[in-house]
C-alpha cells in the first residue's frame, strides 16, 4: 500500500509546483500584450526602415497573422526564460530554508545539553567520584555499589532528553541512588525518609524532573548547613492528580530570590507537557524548605 | 617534618587525605576540620606548615578561609576542589597549588614534593592573595570570641586601632584583638575604610563630623561620639573618599 500513497504524494507535490511556476510565470507575463505589441512594432518599424534605406521594400505576411506568431514565439522564450529563473529562485529559497532549519536544530540540541548539563552538575559527579575513591580504599564491595548508582544516574540523565516521561516508580528509584550517594558523602549530616504512597508507582513523571528537586534540597539544606540536616520525600495520590513533596531542614529561601537553573528548567518542562494544568511551588517551611510538583494524574501505558 | 592540616566537610575525603598522607615519612597530620570556621581557628591554634583546604564548605568557603590569613604569616595552602572552573583559573595564574577531586596518590606526592621544595612566604602569600582576588574584598572578618573565632559583619565595626603586633577592632559593643598588621587589614576589608593616622584606620559610613586643629590635623568625631586624630598626611586622602 506504500508505494501507490508514495506515487500519489508525488503526484500532487509535482502538481504543486508546475502550478508555482505557472503562477510565477503568468505574474510576470501580465505585462506581456504591452511589451507584445511595443516589441513587433519597433522590430518590424525597424526592418521597414532598413530595407527603405537598401532601396527595397520590406515583404511579409499580413498584420493579424504576424502578431499572433510574434507574440506566440515571444510568450515561449520569455516563460523559458521564466522557468529558469523560477528554478534558480526556488533553489536559492530551498537552500535557505535549509539552513534556517539546521540553525534550529542546533539551538535544539544546545538546549538539550545545557539541560543535561543543569540535571547532574559537574560538581556532584567529581565529588561522586572522589567519595568513591575513598570508599574503595576501605570497602571495594560498597565502592563497586556506589558505581553501579553512578552509572545509573549517568544513564538516566543522558536518556533523558531522549525520553519526555516515565513512570514515578523508575523516577523514585533514581532518586534513591542519588540519596545513596550523598548520603555517602554527608553520612553524618544527613537522613533522608521516604514516604511513598503504594498506589502511585505507576503514576507518568517528566524524566528527571524530580532529581533536580533533591539536589536543591541536599545542595542548599547539606552542602549548606553546619548541623544536622533532614531530608524527606514524599508522593501521593490525589483524585486527579499525583503530589510529590521534597522537603529539607536547615536553610532559607533567599528574599526576593529568583530560580536556579534546575528550577526554571523544570517549571519550562512541566509548562510544556502539562501547561497551566501543572505546578511548581518552593516555599518556605518552619526552619526548612519544601518544593511541591502537582501534576495531572496519568497512568503510564503498560 | 611536614606539619599538616586537613580540612573538608565531607568525612571520605578527610579519610582519603589522612591514609596516603599518613603513608608519607615526612608528614606529620596535626588536625583535621570538617568546616571553614573550626579551619581558621586550627591554623591559628596549631600554625601547621601546609593546609589541605577543601573550598566548597558550610558557613565559611576555603577560599574565604584563606582571604582572611595574613600573606605573611600564613601556612602553604593547598586547595582541594571537585569543580571550580573560575577559582582554578586563578590559582593557574598565580601558581597556586591545588587538587582536582577525584585525584590519585601520584598526583597528591607530585603536591608534597612541590612543598617540600619551596618553604619561603611568597608562595603562601599567593595563595592568600589568589583567594582574596575570588572573593573580593570581604564582607566579614573573622576576630577571636571566647576560646573560638566568629565572623563579624565588617559594618559593624567603627574603628581599628594598631597597636605594636596586634589590631584592636571597636565595634558598638565590643573590641577585639587581631594579630595583624593595620596595611594589609586595610587591604583585606577594602573601600570602606580609610587611614586616619599611622595606627588607626575609621569606617567611613561612621564619621560623623571633622574639626579643624593645629598644624592642619583635624579631630575626628565618630557618630558613637569616640574622639579621634586625623594627621594632615592622611587628611587629603580621607577628604577625597568622604566626598
Amino acid at each position: 500500500m506504500a508505494a501507490p500513497v508514495h506515487r500519489t504524494l508525488f503526484a500532487l507535490w509535482s502538481l504543486f509546483w508546475l502550478l508555482m511556476l505557472l503562477v510565477s510565470i503568468a505574474r510576470h507575463l501580465a505585462w506581456a500584450p504591452l511589451v507584445a505589441v511595443t516589441f513587433i512594432v519597433s522590430v518590424y518599424a525597424m526592418r521597414h526602415g532598413v530595407y527603405a534605406l537598401a532601396g527595397e521594400s520590406y515583404e511579409h505576411s499580413g498584420w493579424a497573422y504576424l502578431f499572433f506568431y510574434e507574440s506566440l514565439k515571444l510568450m515561449l522564450f520569455a516563460s523559458l526564460w521564466l522557468s529558469i529563473i523560477f528554478g534558480l529562485e526556488s533553489f536559492g529559497r530551498w537552500q535557505h530554508e535549509r539552513e534556517r532549519l539546521l540553525a534550529l536544530e542546533r539551538h535544539l540540541a544546545e538546549t538539550q545539553l545545557a539541560q543535561l548539563r543543569a540535571q547532574l552538575q559537574p560538581h556532584f559527579l567529581f565529588n561522586a567520584l572522589n567519595t568513591i575513591s575513598a570508599v574503595m580504599q576501605v570497602d571495594v564491595a560498597r565502592a563497586d555499589a556506589l558505581l553501579a548508582q553512578l552509572a545509573d544516574l549517568l544513564r538516566a540523565s543522558l536518556s533523558a532528553s531522549a525520553r519526555q516521561t516515565t513512570s514515578l516508580r523508575e523516577e523514585l528509584e533514581l532518586l534513591r541512588r542519588y540519596a545513596q550517594i550523598m548520603q555517602e558523602r554527608f553520612a553524618e549530616r544527613v537522613t533522608v525518609s521516604w514516604d511513598v504512597a503504594p498506589d502511585v508507582g505507576d503514576a507518568e513523571v517528566p524524566a528527571m524532573l524530580l532529581q533536580p528537586l533533591l539536589e536543591n534540597a541536599f545542595k542548599h539544606g547539606v552542602e549548606q548547613s553546619l548541623g544536622p540536616v533532614a531530608i524527606s520525600i514524599r508522593a501521593q495520590r490525589g483524585p486527579e492528580s499525583l503530589r510529590v513533596m521534597v522537603r529539607n531542614s536547615g536553610s532559607t529561601l533567599a528574599a526576593g530570590g529568583s530560580d536556579g537553573i534546575g528550577l526554571a528548567n523544570c517549571r519550562e518542562r512541566i509548562a510544556l507537557l502539562y501547561g497551566d494544568r501543572a505546578r511548581l511551588e518552593v516555599l518556605q517551611e518552619g526552619d526548612g524548605v519544601v518544593a511541591t510538583l502537582v501534576q495531572p494524574w496519568r497512568s503510564v501505558m503498560v | 617534618m611536614i606539619r599538616a592540616l586537613i580540612v573538608d566537610d565531607e568525612a571520605p575525603a578527610r579519610d582519603k587525605l589522612r591514609r596516603w598522607l599518613g603513608e608519607q615519612p615526612d608528614v606529620e597530620l596535626v588536625g583535621e576540620c570538617a568546616d571553614g570556621l573550626a579551619a581558621a581557628a586550627a591554623i591559628e591554634k596549631l600554625t601547621p606548615d601546609v593546609v589541605f583546604l577543601d573550598i566548597q564548605m558550610p558557613g565559611l568557603s576555603g577560599l574565604e578561609v584563606a582571604a582572611q590569613l595574613e600573606p605573611e604569616t600564613a601556612p602553604l595552602i593547598v586547595f582541594v576542589t571537585a569543580f571550580d572552573e573560575h577559582a582554578i583559573k586563578a590559582f593557574e595564574l598565580d601558581a597556586v597549588d591545588y587538587l582536582l577531586k577525584p585525584y590519585d596518590k601520584d598526583r597528591l606526592c607530585k603536591s608534597l614534593e612541590r612543598l617540600r621544595g619551596r618553604g619561603e612566604p611568597a608562595v603562601a602569600a599567593a595563595a592568600v592573595r589568589a583567594a582574596r582576588l575570588r572573593t573580593g574584598s570581604s564582607e566579614r572578618l573573622l576576630v577571636p570570641r571566647g576560646d573560638g573565632l566568629e565572623l563579624l559583619d565588617i559594618r559593624a565595626i567603627h574603628w581599628l586601632e594598631a597597636d605594636d603586633n596586634y589590631i584592636h577592632v571597636h565595634t558598638a559593643q565590643a573590641r577585639f584583638m587581631l594579630r595583624r598588621t593595620l596595611a594589609d587589614l586595610l587591604l583585606q576589608l577594602g573601600a570602606r575604610f580609610a587611614r586616619i593616622h599611622t595606627s588607626a584606620a575609621v569606617n567611613l559610613g561612621e564619621v560623623k563630623a571633622l574639626s579643624p586643629l593645629f598644624k592642619g590635623d583635624h579631630e575626628l568625631e565618630l557618630k558613637s561620639g569616640m574622639k579621634l586624630r586625623l594627621s594632615r598626611r592622611y587628611k587629603d586622602e580621607l577628604f577625597a573618599r568622604l566626598g
